[in-house]
């Protein structure tokens, strides 16, 4: 049996007198987890708590088999991690800048030098490696950021944020790096954003958190592999029995707000006998699209459940 | 992931041992140091005071020369006793003050002012690790214009002197590493702490100063009146003069004409001790991975 890339059990973080986390638990096995959720759902939170900064005050969580508290070093031995907000050295040229981290990380002073100058090429900053990193653009922060978490080759790759402030053709270029990395290495991949088409683009499994709490785990993998495709209903008039009779014959329902009404159908049942339903109730479809599940219906859906559950949404 | 291949690769090589890792921090500010011109000047000019010390002691033990300028052997001007070492113990820690406020207020700033702190934390590096690392900078530069000139002193004496001086004076290797310790370990804490704690380095130094002249000051101020002595406990230069005249034997010297002896050892030991205690907890409160906002 595989060791599960994350594994929370019960795990509870407070800051300053505040519960962050409540309680998390699951397990995330696949090579490429995408972090998603609101701002203030504790994202963030939870990369700090697995990078040992936070100790968590009820639970644990485990990254490649190690604790985040007890086992703290020996699991930053094996993590590249890039922060979401500034963290550079403004006054140092990138490319020494990026060497210094990978001599932290243990590095001999040659191979960190060799690492860093192949690590800034890679992320395309080869010619500006010799300037200051204060004097890089956003975009190019961002990727001197990437540069030193890839430096010392780790084997957990942890991003909050990666394409923050970075342009569409920079951004592209990004995703592009961290999936190029994912495929060219056993690296194991945490992306933290809000931005569902970066997770989507780079990730086979999704934690979806909102307001401290897990709202779901996807396997995007799975999802994909199904390649499940559901009909999305606009319709008036659609009550409860309507659904039922709907899921009597084989399919599943979701409903959302504004007679929004996901179905997703088995082999064996036909579009017309979806319209023959809505006859039957006197149920008018407006509207009808017929598509395979996104990301962004799996992150809604979760956002609204759970919003149901609290009674927020 | 080489240049020419354009594609990643994990790092598989030998890696350096955990507990030197904290020297890569040292070797970096050391490199960025002596990059500034002032600095090697400054560095410079503290040593200048030990080079007049070494001729003194070669006249010291040179009658030939003493006989050149025309001095009397009875006039006993060229004594090399523990009085000579509590002045150039004195003259070399203002110089490592001088040095320590051009250098310490930068050593962590720099890093805070652009977040780059999470960066070392997220590795197999703790703050402890930081911390020495730094240390060592102002611990390493501030030994090179104190103890490290004062025994080499202390060596061009005892190969001088002969007759056995260096037998009946070895006692006061102790003092001298020892007060000088106490007072780069002073030092370099305070400067650290004030660095973690202000970022523009010209508010950092006025920090430095103001933490050895406004204490000192309200300390005289209590003592006034409350018709005490314990005041000067806040002043701390006071306090390292007190140890160095106790460590070298001298309670009988300048600062008991002064009245300054009347403040018993180990409180000034207290005193530089709750200094340094009070550094390590702002440092322990600044240097974080994370803020933790509080309400």
């Amino acid at each position: 049996m595989t060791t599960p890339t994350i594994e929370l059990n019960g795990l509870e973080v407070q800051l300053g007198g505040r519960t962050i986390l409540h309680g998390l638990t699951g397990v995330l096995k696949s090579r490429a987890i995408g972090l998603l959720g609101p701002n203030g759902a504790g994202k963030s939170t939870l990369i700090n708590t697995l990078l040992g900064f936070h100790t968590p005050s009820k639970g644990s969580a485990r990254v490649l088999g190690l604790d985040s508290h007890t086992s703290g070093k020996q699991l930053r031995s094996l993590v590249g991690y890039m922060p979401e907000n500034d963290a550079f050295i403004s006054k140092m040229s990138g490319v020494r800048f990026v060497r210094y981290m990978a001599e932290i990380s243990g590095l001999p002073s040659e191979q960190a030098m060799e690492r860093a100058h192949e690590a800034f090429v890679y992320v395309g900053l080869g010619e500006a490696r010799y300037r200051p990193v204060g004097t890089y653009s956003l975009g190019m922060k961002q990727l001197a950021k990437l540069a030193q978490a890839i430096a010392h080759g780790p084997k957990v790759l942890i991003l909050d944020e990666p394409t923050n402030g970075m342009d569409p053709p920079a951004r592209k270029r990004l995703i592009e790096l961290i999936r190029e990395i994912r495929e060219a290495s056993d690296i194991c991949l945490l992306l933290s954003s809000h931005l569902l088409r970066d997770v989507e683009e780079t990730c086979d499994e999704v934690l979806i958190l909102r307001n401290g709490q897990i709202a779901s785990i996807c396997n995007l993998a799975e999802e994909r592999r199904a390649n499940r495709k559901f009909l999305e209903l606009e319709t008036i008039g659609a009550e409860a029995s309507f659904t039922s009779a709907l899921e009597s014959i084989g399919c599943e329902c979701a409903v959302f707000s504004s007679g929004r009404i996901k179905v997703v159908m088995p082999d064996s049942v036909e579009i017309r006998e979806v319209f023959k339903v809505a006859a039957d109730r006197g149920v008018q479809i407006r509207r009808m699209n017929h598509r395979r599940d996104s990301l962004e219906d799996i992150f809604l859906n979760a956002m609204e459940q759970s919003g149901a559950a609290d009674g927020r949404l | 992931m080489a240049v020419y291949k354009r594609r990643y690769n994990s790092y598989t090589g030998s890696l350096t041992p955990q507990w030197s890792r904290f020297f890569v921090l040292t070797r970096f500010a050391f490199a960025d140091l002596f990059k500034s011109r002032f600095f090697v000047l400054l560095l410079i000019l503290c040593i200048v005071p030990c080079l007049f010390a070494a001729g003194y002691i070669f006249v010291a033990n040179n009658k030939t020369l003493q006989l050149l300028m025309q001095l009397r052997s009875d006039m006993d001007l060229f004594k090399v006793e523990s009085q000579y070492f509590i002045v150039i113990m004195m003259v070399q820690t203002q110089a490592a003050f001088l040095l320590n406020c051009w250098v310490g207020p930068v050593l962590i700033a720099g890093d805070l002012t652009n977040g780059a702190l999470p960066l070392f934390l997220s590795r197999p590096f703790s703050r402890t690790d930081y911390v020495l690392g730094k240390l060592a900078v102002l611990g390493l530069l501030l030994s090179a214009v104190t103890w490290v000139p004062c025994l080499l002193l202390f060596g061009l004496q005892s190969g001088l002197a002969r007759n056995g001086w260096i037998w009946s004076h070895l006692w006061m290797v102790v003092p001298i590493v020892l007060c000088s310790a106490i007072w780069i370990l002073t030092l370099s804490l305070l400067s650290l702490a004030v660095s973690a704690w202000v970022k523009l380095r010209i508010v950092a130094t006025g920090i430095i100063f103001i933490t050895f002249f406004i204490p000192a000051g309200l300390g005289e101020m209590f003592n006034a009146i409350m018709s005490t002595i314990w005041g000067r406990l806040l002043n701390f230069s006071y306090m390292f003069q007190l140890i160095v005249s106790h460590g070298f034997r001298e309670e009988s010297g300048r600062l008991a004409r002064r009245g300054w002896d009347e403040i018993p050892i180990p409180a000034a030991w207290g005193s530089l001790i709750c200094l340094c205690l009070l550094a390590l907890v702002i440092l322990n409160a600044r240097l974080r991975a994370r803020e933790t906002v509080r309400g």
